[in-house]
């Protein structure tokens, strides 16, 4: 009852949303509008909402003109993945260990886990790719995974730890008691009930990777083969022309299968955002 | 417990205390080892470099030097007003819009479900994506915001939006809030969701309005939340370059730079390795600054609405 | 016993060195984003021609590409070869990166005047030239008739002014487009007015010379034309120009050779002109070269270098230069061609402006260089300063670039 609108509420939620979702969505129906488009009239300055020309010729286009696109979108997929995958495998048992144990240097440690979010690759470039060369890392599907994982661990500690305290410490006891070990604990215990913690920080984790490829790509990787899409996009530069509507079309294309992974996984998602909630 | 557990206690506790601690640095050394590989050292080379004339040739030693020269450019004093500026304006712009956001998804219409999902693309999408999208809308000539304002009469002639110094730098504003908005929306959506309902059903009983419901109980109820979030998002816009750099290159007439895109354009573009570290060190000596502040402030907070 | 044991250590290892020196790869940045059949040609051939030998290609785009390559010379793992605008040769030569190049005399000689100045620094040559242009001013009849003009090649600036003027005034198309993003090519476009005007940016001794009365009046030929400029000059560089030109959105721009065969089909009554000249000088053009750069440090120095002469042989260059629309690098018709294409069509106005035209200025800092004119030319386009202020600005912060 408390949660019942008017009619003229109710109107009024749907124009406040509306004018909401067409801010967030307005590049994305441009973007469509231009992958529709020939090259011949898209750099037109007359404005029309519907034009006949409008075709999916791009997107068959597209696949000729950057012959590797399929694999660009694997190797995005691939890579943020990997980077997902290793960053919440190092992650939860530094966040268990933030949220459950004292020792020493720990509020300095964390602060010093945060700090590193304070500063982007972007200043670090080339000591980095010093360190990456030495390491014989260079051209490889690792010279994009490992400082992904390095730059993102700091918020996947950050936002599991609030997740992981929020459990209460007598099911643990419990199992001490019962003469399991810590480790034993950590998994069976602890894990399972920080589910939906688990999959928020993943997915956030996931995004990041997914967000932050293209810098370390492009320096740090000079091998078609293994590029992401970001930075595959680029091939649709050419050397006087940029043909944007194929570019628009991969680029839609590219993002597609996210998209789609996280129509299903919303509902976790808002679910375990609802069951930990980012407190302090 | 029982009686044998209880007694057992004090022993198991001697041995847990002194392998807490291992286990701890146990826990957490690999995220350690990663973190000192590919942040802390290439950090010190960086610290370092900022001590030197380093370019692409060589380097050579030269003291407190590249900050003597920034602290007294002027330049340099406008970039950090400016960088600042842009922080504080579109955080508050994200944490606004977020809020508006998340009481509408958390608003009881049908198709908040889809509503839900339909917020999510700028987040899940690579940034430079989403921001060559909006510098194609911005374009004065082929964009849509151009011809929509022509075609509806609204203006006469053509808008440049990213043309001139004023406009450049609230189009990147208003892209840049438009990149961070999703994700603080869906945090706040959570956090609102969250709030018991006993509050609000107190509160209607005894008869207050939806706005004081909302001013009374959501807010202080979630304030831990948007402090951190606000944190979070304060140190994500204060080094974001994609967005500026995509859109104007810190263009026209430098309207448009940030920290960052200064830090990136002595560093990279002019190979001034040495003069570009010592832009990144005076970043990082800020934001922690700013950082300690906040978090100082976080604890005031925490303490005075009672929250964990 | 010992001997036999030593000869066979020893062929083995010279075996292991002749074999290793075989298989070779030649890493090779082409900035441009793509790589040009002509060229695609001449590596194959090459690859043929050197068995064990690969090449690398690696397509860059032009806004990241030098970058790129600097950054792996930086970082210690630098390209072979590298295909870029030549005014990183002086960077990266001061900076002891890449190798200097030697010609024959006879091979000196067949380059087109002041090309070869493009790729000099110290008194040593250190890139090979391999892509010329020159500039010219591109007319559309179409919309200059449409304004009750007459479509004719203006021969002086207030000739220039007074077009673009009657272009704005009576259709809905701007007079002319200029660019002003913070781009190379804004520069650029503002020393082919500048060298019509008989003005210098640096004297032969080095010691700068911008701010002159001859780089005034090219300043305030920008703000003469600032009415009659596209929306927004500060967002537009020069190939971003070349939609608004087929779209009929300006009437003239400035352009290279190339910008004939862009506009063929949506501007089919286009006309091309020589770069009106100023007060103060004739008219002439800015030479701007790209070329191969050869990596010091990589131990494929000479086989970078064979390359390089390779691709920029007199044949090869040819087929190049012909059929991508540059400008002749070579004087063709010394090295005994005939019928060449640069007799053709609308070519000598691009050919005349060789003996005219000035050079991109060497420097080691080159975006420091470009950041001086992209200030003084987005001042005068946001009016934020007099012409004479931000020239003499332009003076000092020119003193200032090394």
């Amino acid at each position: 009852m408390i949660d019942r609108l008017t009619l003229l509420q109710k109107i009024g939620v749907y124009i406040a949303t509306f004018f909401f979702l067409l801010f967030i969505l307005m590049p994305f129906i441009e973007m469509i509008r231009v992958s529709l488009r020939p090259m011949s009239h898209l750099m037109t300055a007359d404005f029309t909402w519907w034009s006949e020309d409008f075709s999916l010729q791009a997107y068959r286009d597209m696949w000729v003109t950057v012959p590797l696109l399929g694999r660009y979108i694997f190797n995005s997929i691939f890579v943020a993945s990997a980077v997902t995958l290793i960053t919440m495998i190092v992650v939860i048992p530094a966040a268990y260990a933030y949220a459950r144990l004292e020792f020493p240097f720990k509020s300095l440690s964390l602060g010093g886990f945060l700090a590193v979010n304070m500063f982007t690759g972007a200043v670090l470039l080339i000591p980095l790719y010093r360190v990456l060369r030495s390491l014989s890392m260079l051209n490889t599907y690792w010279a994009m995974i490992i400082p992904g994982v390095a730059f993102l661990i700091p918020t996947g500690i950050w936002l599991l730890r609030s997740y992981l305290e929020r459990i209460p410490r007598e099911l643990e006891e419990a199992a001490y008691v019962d003469g399991a070990s810590r480790l034993y604990t950590l998994r069976r215990v602890v894990l399972p009930l920080a589910a939906p913690g688990l999959i928020v920080v993943g997915t956030a984790v996931f995004i990041g990777a997914y967000a932050q490829q293209f810098l370390f790509a492009i320096t740090f990787n000079n091998v078609r083969e293994i590029q992401p899409l970001p930075a595959g996009l680029y091939e649709f530069i050419g050397y006087q022309d940029v043909t944007w509507n194929e570019m628009m079309a991969a680029a839609l294309t590219g993002i597609t299968p996210v998209m789609i992974v996280f129509l299903f996984l919303q509902k976790y998602l808002v679910a375990g955002l609802t069951a930990g909630a980012v407190k302090e | 417990m029982t009686l044998v557990a209880e007694g057992a206690a004090p022993e198991r506790m001697q041995r847990r205390e002194l392998s807490d601690r291992a286990f701890a640095w146990l826990l957490i050394s690999p995220a350690l080892l990663f973190i000192l590989v590919i942040v802390v050292w290439p950090l010190a080379e960086t610290i370092r470099l900022s001590f030197t004339d380093a370019t692409l040739g060589g380097e050579n030693f030269v003291g407190i030097a590249n900050y003597a020269a920034l602290f007294a450019d002027p330049k340099f004093w406008q970039t950090v007003g400016r960088t600042f500026y842009w922080m504080v304006l579109a955080v508050s712009l994200k944490l606004i819009v977020g809020l508006i956001g998340a009481s509408l998804l958390n608003a009881a219409i049908p198709g908040k479900a889809l509503f839900r999902v339909l917020v999510m693309p700028p987040w899940v999408i690579p940034v430079a994506i989403g921001v060559i999208g909006w510098k194609w809308m911005y374009n004065g000539y082929f964009g849509l915001i151009s011809g929509l304002l022509q075609e509806f009469g609204l203006v006469e002639d053509r808008v440049a939006l990213l043309a001139t110094k004023t406009s450049a730098f609230y189009s990147a504003i208003v892209t840049d809030v438009w990149v961070g908005t999703p994700m603080v929306t869906l945090f706040f959506l959570a956090a609102m969701q969250g709030v018991s309902k006993d509050l609000y059903e107190a509160a209607w009983v005894d008869g207050a309005s939806r706005w004081y419901r909302f001013r009374r109980i959501t807010i202080p109820q979630i304030m831990p939340v948007i402090v951190s979030m606000a944190l979070l998002s304060a140190i994500w816009t204060f080094n974001s370059f994609e967005i500026i750099w995509i859109l104007t290159e810190g263009g026209p007439r430098g309207a448009t730079t940030t920290l960052i895109i200064d830090t990136y354009k002595v560093a990279i573009s002019s190979q001034r390795f040495g003069e570009g570290a010592a832009r990144a060190v005076v970043i990082v000596v800020l934001l922690a600054t700013f950082s300690l502040f906040y978090l100082w402030f976080l604890n005031r907070v925490n303490r005075q609405y009672g929250a964990k | 016993m010992t001997h036999l044991k030593t000869l066979t250590v020893a062929a083995g290892l010279m075996a292991g060195t002749v074999l290793s020196a075989q298989a070779q790869e030649l890493h090779f940045i082409m900035c441009g984003g793509e790589v040009r059949a002509a060229d695609q040609k001449v590596i194959d051939q090459f690859q043929v021609d050197n068995p064990g030998v690969t090449v690398k290609m690696e397509a860059v785009e032009w806004g990241t590409c030098q970058d790129k390559s600097m950054q792996l010379a930086a970082a210690g793992d630098p390209p072979d070869v590298a295909y870029m605008g030549s005014r990183t040769l002086r960077q990266l030569a001061n900076n002891d990166l890449i190798v200097p190049v030697t010609f024959t005399p006879e091979e000196e000689a067949a380059y087109q005047p002041g090309v070869l100045k493009t790729v000099t620094n110290g008194g040593q040559y250190w890139g090979i030239p391999h892509a010329f242009s020159t500039k010219a001013l591109y007319i559309n009849c179409a919309v200059v008739e449409a304004a009750g003009a007459e479509c004719k090649a203006p021969a002086t600036w207030a000739d220039l002014v007074a077009l673009a003027k009657t272009v704005t005034d009576n259709t809905d198309a701007a007079g002319i487009g200029i660019a002003g993003k913070d781009f190379d090519n804004t520069m650029h476009m503002f020393l082919d007015f500048l060298y019509s005007n008989g003005g210098k940016v640096y004297n032969d001794d080095g010691t700068p010379a911008l701010d002159s009365q001859q780089t005034r009046e090219t300043l305030q030929l920008y703000a003469d034309l600032l009415p009659y400029m596209q929306s927004g000059p500060t967002e537009w560089e020069r190939d971003q120009m070349r939609d608004l030109f087929n779209d009929g959105q300006i009437a003239m721009y400035v352009s290279g050779p190339w910008g004939e065969g862009q506009h063929a089909e949506k501007v089919p009554t286009q006309i091309v002109a020589p770069i009106p000249a100023g007060p103060s000088g004739p008219s002439g053009t800015i030479l701007i070269t790209d070329s191969l750069a050869v990596f010091k440090g990589t131990g494929n120095e000479d086989l970078a270098i064979k390359l390089a002469k390779a691709l920029t042989s007199g044949e090869a260059q040819y087929d190049l230069d012909s059929s991508w629309g540059l400008t002749p690098i070579l004087d063709y018709e010394k090295l005994g061609m005939t019928d060449v294409y640069y007799r053709k069509g609308n070519w000598p106005i691009f050919v005349a402006g060789i003996s005219t035209g000035g050079p991109e200025p060497m420097v080691e800092d080159f975006k420091a260089l470009q950041a001086v004119f992209t200030n003084m030319i987005q001042g005068i386009m946001l009016e934020e300063g007099t012409v004479d202020e931000l020239v003499t600005q332009a003076g000092v912060e020119l003193a200032a670039v090394r």
